[in-house]
C-alpha cells in the first residue's frame, strides 16, 4: 500500500522495527528511550484523546513548546487523526500567541509549561476557537482552577481508555487522509508584518522525507543515525531532519535540554547528521578559538600548526573535490594530533554531514569547520518549499554558493534576478490569506522567492533578499548580508546590521557577543558591569573597529563600512527587535536607534 | 552507548566501574599480568614482599573507606589490624600449645578476623558521633595506646612482648596454601601461592569495596564527609552510617592484620604502634584520598620504598647501617616518609591518584585546557 501521510510512515517502522529506539528524553540525567513502537501507540492515544476533545477532520491543533516527546507525538497524531497541526515558538510573547492562535481557530493548545500556559490564559478571552490547554510540565499549573485547563497524563489516560476500546479508529482515519489536503501550518517569523500560515500539504512533507533520506542519508548512510532535536520544531529546518528525516531514515531523534545545554548534549549524543543555522556554527567557533586562548603554549602550538595544515587541506578539497593523497595523509596527521579531539569536543565526533541553512553563512566559517574535518554544507531552502531547494553535496562543494538544485527541483532567475522554484514540496498558499498566496505562486506553480540570486555555473548564489539589497546613493548595489556575515565571523561580534540605503556612505549597527567581549576584557583588566557598559568601553570599540577594518579589506570601496556604532543592549525576541528565528528586524532596528544612524551621517 | 560513553540510557551505565570497553579490557589484561608474574622468576623475597603489598593494599583500602571516603579521620587503625591479627592466629592456632588456639580453618579464622575487628570497630563509632576532625583523632589515638598496652601484656593471647606466637594456618578446606603443592598439574611453591591467594582476596575486596563506594551507601559517607549538618538535612541518617564506615573500615583492617601475620610470619605484639597508624594513613595520602585505585597505589609505594631504599643504600651517600653511613635506611625511611606526606599534602592533596587524574585531564581537555 502507497505511504500517503507522514504517520504512515511511522507506522510501517513500528510493525517493521517495533524495538528499534526511536526518541530519548533526558530525565535526571538519564536519558530514557521510546521505542518506534512505543512512539505509534503514543500516536495513536493523543489522537485517539484529541478526538474526544471534539478534534474534527480540518480543525486545527496548535503546540507551544520546547522540542520534546510531546511535540512530535501531538503533531503526528493531529495530522493521523486528518487534523492539522501549528507550532508556536517557545519565545512568542502573549500579543503574538493571541494572533497565532486567532488566525489558526485552533480548537486544541498544548501548551509547555507555566510560563506557555499563562501567556495561553491571558488571551484566551478573546480566542472563541480554542476550547482545551493541555499542560505538559505540571510544576506551577497543579493549583490552577481554569475548567479549560487539562494535564497532558490526564489527556493520555484518557486517550488509552478510549484506544483499547476502538484500537483501529486512528489507523483507519489515517488511511482516509486525502495526501493534497493540508497536514500542518508552518507560521512564518516575517521580518516584516504579520506571520503568514504555509500551508504544507501531505503530499509536501512526503516528498520532502524521500528527499531527505536520500540527501542526508543516501550519502553516508549509518546502521543507527542519531540526532540530536534542538531546533525549533515549529520551523521547517527542525521539522526536516527531527520528524521528517528521522522518520525517513530511522534515526533516533534525542532531545536536548535546551539550548543553554546544547554543547553538553552535543558531546552526550554525538549525532550523525547535524542542521544548524550560522549562528551555531558561529558560536561554536569563537568557542573553540576563546578556549584556545587559554590553553597552555604547547596546546596553542600543536592548535596552531594543525589548523594551518587543515586550511590547507580543505583548500585542496574546495579546489579539486577531493583532498588527494597528500592531504588524506595530512589529515590523517591531524587527525590523531588535533581534530579528532576537537570534533569529539563539539559533539562533531560521529558527525557524517552537517548542514547550514536557514540564514546564508560566511564561506570562512564552511572552511574552519572543512578544516578541521566537520563535513558543512550549505543548503537553502524555505518554509513555502517544504524546507527544502539546494544543497551543496559531497564532492561538488562550491564555497559561497548555496549548490545545486536538487533532484526533481526546477529553478530560475526571474527578469530581476529574483529566484524562482517549482518542485512537489512547494506550499499550497497561505492559511486564510488568498493575495499573499496569489502574489507568491504565479499561474504556472512558480514560487517566487524573494531572494536575488546568480548562477554560478551549476550552483546557485544568494546576493540577498530582494527587499533587503542597499542602493547607495552613489547607484551602487550592495548585498548587506554578505558585509553582515563576514562581521559576524568575529568571535566578538554577535548582531551587525549593515546600512546605506539610498544613502552617501555604507555604516553599520554592531552587538557584540558579550560572553567572548566580556572574556576578552576580563584578560585586559578592563572593568565593566552591564552589557551596555562593556560596549560603550572605547578599548572594546577599538577591538570592534579592527574586526570592521579587517572586513573592509575584502570589499570594494563604496562597500566598505565607514563608520559604525555599537548597540546599548542585547537584542531580544520578546522586545520584538528579532524574529522568533534570531533574525533582526530591520525596519524595527531602524526607528529604534535612529538616533545613533543619524549621528553617523550627520 | 558504544561509541557515545557519554550518552547514558540508565543509572547502572552511569556508575558503571569500567564505562568503556577499552577500560575493562585494559584492566583484566593487567590482571591477567599480576597473574602471571610470580611464574616468571621473580625471588621469593618479592613474591612475599608483593604478597605484603596487597595485604597493606586491603589495609589501606579500609582507612581509605572511613577517611577518604566517609571523612572521620582515624589515627586507630593499627588497633583494628591489630584485633584481627590476633583473632586470625588464636582461631587458627594449635589448640595444644602455651597460646590461645582453636586450631579452626581459614574458612572461619580469616572472616572472623574482620567481623571481630568490626565490632570493635562498631564499639569505637559512637565516639564518631559526638567528635569531629582533631578531637576523633585524638580519641583514636588513644586506642591504640590501649591496643598497644593489651597487646604486650595479654601473653595468652598474644605470647607477650619479644616472644610472640606462631602465626594463623593459611589452610582452606585442607589444602596448604603454606606448602608447596601442584594446582592443575602445576608445581607452585609457597611463596607463589601466597602471592595469588593474597592477590585474589585484594581483587575481591577491592570490587567489594568499590562497589560499596558508588552505592547509595558510598554517596552517605561522601555527603557526611563534604558537610555532615548538610547530610543530615537531607535524610542521610548520620548515626547508622557512621558506624557502618567504622564497621566496614575495621573489617578490612582486621582482615589485613591476619592476613600480614599469615605472609611475613612473625609479629611482634609492640608493633601495633602508632608508627603503624601513620604508615596507612600515609598510603590513603600518598594514594589519593577517597579513592580504592589510590589506596593500591599508595600501598605499593609505602610497602616497596623501603625495599628498593635498602638495595640502592649501598649506593646512596650518608645511609647505611652502622658505621658505614650518618642515616640507617630505617631512619632514612621514616624521615623521608614524613617529608613526603607533608609535600602531598600540601602540593598534591589527591595523592599519587590526584597526580594521574592530573595528567588524564590534561590529554582528556585536549586540545583546550579545560
Amino acid at each position: 500500500m502507497k505511504t500517503t501521510s507522514i504517520p504512515a510512515l511511522l507506522r510501517s517502522i513500528a510493525s517493521d522495527e517495533p524495538g528499534r529506539v526511536a526518541l530519548r528524553e533526558k530525565e535526571f540525567g538519564i536519558w530514557q528511550e521510546t521505542t518506534y513502537a512505543g512512539y505509534w501507540e503514543l500516536v495513536q492515544v493523543a489522537g485517539m484523546a484529541l478526538r474526544a476533545l471534539g478534534v474534527e477532520p480540518g480543525d486545527r491543533v496548535a503546540i507551544h513548546s520546547e522540542n520534546r516527546l510531546a511535540w512530535v507525538v501531538t503533531d503526528l497524531a493531529a495530522q493521523a487523526i486528518q487534523g492539522v497541526s501549528v507550532g508556536l515558538y517557545p519565545t512568542n510573547p502573549a500579543p503574538e500567541v493571541e494572533y497565532l492562535l486567532g488566525h489558526s481557530e485552533a480548537k486544541v493548545l498544548i501548551a509547555e509549561d507555566q510560563e506557555q500556559v499563562d501567556k495561553a490564559l491571558e488571551v484566551k478571552d478573546r480566542l472563541p476557537n480554542l476550547e482545551r490547554i493541555i499542560y505538559v510540565e505540571p510544576r506551577g499549573v497543579r493549583t490552577y482552577q481554569d475548567p479549560i485547563l487539562m494535564s497532558w497524563d490526564d489527556f493520555l489516560a484518557e486517550g488509552k481508555r478510549l484506544y483499547e476500546a476502538e484500537p483501529d479508529t486512528v489507523t483507519r482515519l489515517m488511511e482516509g487522509i486525502d495526501p493534497e489536503s493540508t497536514a500542518t501550518i508552518v507560521y512564518t517569523s516575517g521580518t516584516t508584518g504579520p506571520p503568514k500560515g504555509a500551508m504544507l500539504s501531505h503530499n509536501n512533507l512526503l516528498w520532502t522525507a524521500d528527499q531527505a533520506r536520500q540527501i542526508i542519508a543516501g550519502n553516508n548512510p549509518v546502521a543507527r543515525p542519531e540526532l540530536l532535536s534542538y531546533l525549533p520544531l515549529c520551523h521547517v529546518f527542525g521539522r526536516l531532519y527531527d520528524i521528517l528525516g528521522a522518520l525517513a531514515f530511522r534515526a533516533t531523534v534525542n532531545f536536548a535540554e535546551s539550548i543553554d545545554t546544547l554543547v553538553a548534549d552535543l558531546q552526550e549524543v554525538q549525532p550523525t547528521y547535524f542542521p544548524a543555522p550560522p549562528r551555531i556554527w558561529e558560536k561554536m567557533k569563537a568557542s573553540v578559538e576563546i578556549r584556545m586562548a587559554d590553553a597552555t603554549r604547547f596546546k596553542k602550538l600543536v592548535y596552531g600548526l594543525f589548523m594551518k595544515v587543515g586550511h590547507w587541506q580543505a583548500d585542496r578539497v574546495i579546489k579539486r573535490g577531493s583532498r588527494g593523497i597528500a592531504g588524506s595523509v595530512a589529515y590523517a596527521v591531524g587527525w590523531i594530533f588535533l581534530y579528532r579531539a576537537l570534533k569529539k569536543k563539539l559533539g562533531m565526533g560521529l558527525c557524517k554531514q552537517a548542514v547550514s541553512g536557514a540564514a546564508p553563512i560566511a564561506p570562512e566559517l564552511l572552511r574552519f569547520f572543512m578544516a578541521i574535518g566537520v563535513p558543512v554544507y550549505e543548503g537553502w531552502g524555505m518554509t513555502e518549499t517544504s524546507a527544502l531547494g539546494t544543497v551543496n553535496m559531497p564532492g561538488d562543494v562550491k564555497l559561497g554558493t548555496i549548490g545545486p538544485p536538487l533532484e526533481g527541483v526546477e529553478m530560475k532567475l526571474g527578469d530581476d534576478g529574483e529566484i524562482l522554484v517549482r518542485h512537489p514540496g512547494v506550499f499550497k498558499g497561505y492559511f486564510k490569506n488568498p493575495e499573499a498566496t496569489a502574489s507568491t505562486i504565479d499561474a504556472d506553480g512558480w514560487l517566487h522567492t524573494g531572494d536575488v540570486g546568480e548562477w554560478v555555473g551549476k550552483h546557485m548564489r544568494i546576493i540577498d533578499r530582494k527587499k533587503d539589497i542597499i542602493i547607495t546613493a552613489g547607484g551602487k548595489n550592495i548585498s548587506p548580508s554578505e558585509i553582515e556575515n563576514k562581521l559576524k565571523v568575529s568571535p566578538f561580534v554577535k548582531e551587525a546590521m549593515v546600512i546605506g540605503d539610498r544613502r552617501k556612505f555604507v555604516t553599520a549597527l554592531i552587538g557584540i557577543e558579550f560572553d567572548t567581549v566580556a572574556n576578552w576584557a576580563q584578560r585586559k583588566n578592563i572593568t565593566f558591569t552591564t552589557y551596555r557598559d562593556l560596549s560603550e568601553k572605547p578599548e572594546v570599540v577599538d577591538l570592534i573597529k579592527r574586526e570592521v577594518d579587517r572586513v573592509n579589506e575584502d570589499f570594494a570601496r563604496v562597500e566598505q563600512i565607514k563608520k559604525f556604532r555599537l548597540l546599548p543592549k542585547e537584542l531580544d525576541h520578546e522586545q520584538g527587535e528579532l524574529t522568533a528565528t534570531q533574525k533582526v528586524k530591520r525596519r524595527v532596528l531602524e526607528d529604534m536607534f535612529a538616533d545613533l544612524i543619524e549621528e553617523m551621517y550627520r | 552507548m558504544r561509541g557515545r560513553p557519554n550518552l547514558y540510557t540508565s543509572y547502572e551505565a552511569d556508575g558503571a566501574i569500567f564505562p568503556t570497553a577499552t577500560q575493562k579490557v585494559t584492566f583484566w589484561l593487567g590482571v591477567a599480568g599480576m597473574v602471571a608474574l610470580p611464574f616468571l622468576g621473580l625471588s621469593r623475597v618479592w613474591l612475599i614482599l608483593l604478597a605484603t603489598t596487597f595485604v597493606a593494599a586491603i589495609g589501606a583500602i579500609g582507612l581509605n573507606l572511613v577517611t577518604g571516603y566517609a571523612g572521620q579521620i582515624s589515627l586507630g587503625h593499627a588497633f583494628f589490624l591489630g584485633v584481627g591479627c590476633y583473632t586470625g592466629a588464636a582461631l587458627s592456632g594449635d589448640p595444644g600449645g602455651s597460646v590461645i588456639g582453636m586450631g579452626l580453618d581459614m574458612l572461619i579464622w580469616l572472616p572472623a578476623a574482620g567481623l571481630v575487628a568490626a565490632l570493635a570497630g562498631v564499639i569505637v563509632a559512637p565516639v564518631a558521633l559526638r567528635l569531629k576532625g582533631l578531637y576523633l583523632a585524638l580519641v583514636t589515638l588513644g586506642l591504640v595506646f590501649l591496643g598497644e598496652h593489651i597487646f604486650r601484656n595479654w601473653e595468652s593471647l598474644t605470647g607477650g612482648g619479644g616472644v610472640g606466637r606462631k602465626p594463623p594456618v593459611l589452610s582452606l578446606l585442607g589444602w596448604r596454601f603454606d606448602q608447596p603443592g601442584a594446582i592443575a598439574g602445576i608445581e607452585v611453591s609457597k611463596e607463589q601461592q601466597i602471592y595469588l591467594l593474597t592477590f585474589i582476596l585484594l581483587l575481591i575486596l577491592g570490587f567489594a569495596a568499590k562497589n560499596l563506594a558508588r552505592s547509595k551507601v558510598g554517596r552517605a559517607f561522601a555527603a557526611i564527609r563534604d558537610r555532615d549538618i548538610a547530610a543530615d538535612v537531607m535524610g542521610v541518617n548520620l548515626t547508622w552510617y557512621k558506624v557502618v564506615a567504622f564497621a566496614v573500615s575495621s573489617f578490612y583492617a582486621g582482615v589485613a592484620g591476619s592476613l600480614y601475620f599469615a605472609t611475613t610470619g612473625f609479629v611482634e605484639p609492640a608493633s601495633f604502634n602508632l608508627l603503624l597508624s601513620i604508615l596507612f594513613i600515609a598510603m590513603v595520602v600518598i594514594g589519593g584520598a577517597s579513592s580504592i585505585a589510590g589506596s593500591i597505589m599508595g600501598a605499593a609505594f609505602v610497602t616497596l620504598l623501603p625495599q628498593i631504599i635498602d638495595s640502592t643504600s649501598d649506593f646512596l651517600p650518608l645511609i647505611g647501617d652502622g658505621s658505614a653511613g650518618v642515616l640507617s635506611p630505617a631512619q632514612f625511611e621514616r624521615i623521608l616518609f614524613g617529608l613526603l606526606i607533608v609535600i602531598f599534602l600540601i602540593f598534591e592533596p589527591l595523592g599519587l591518584y590526584g597526580i594521574w587524574i592530573r595528567v588524564r585531564n590534561y590529554w582528556k581537555a585536549w586540545p583546550f585546557s579545560y
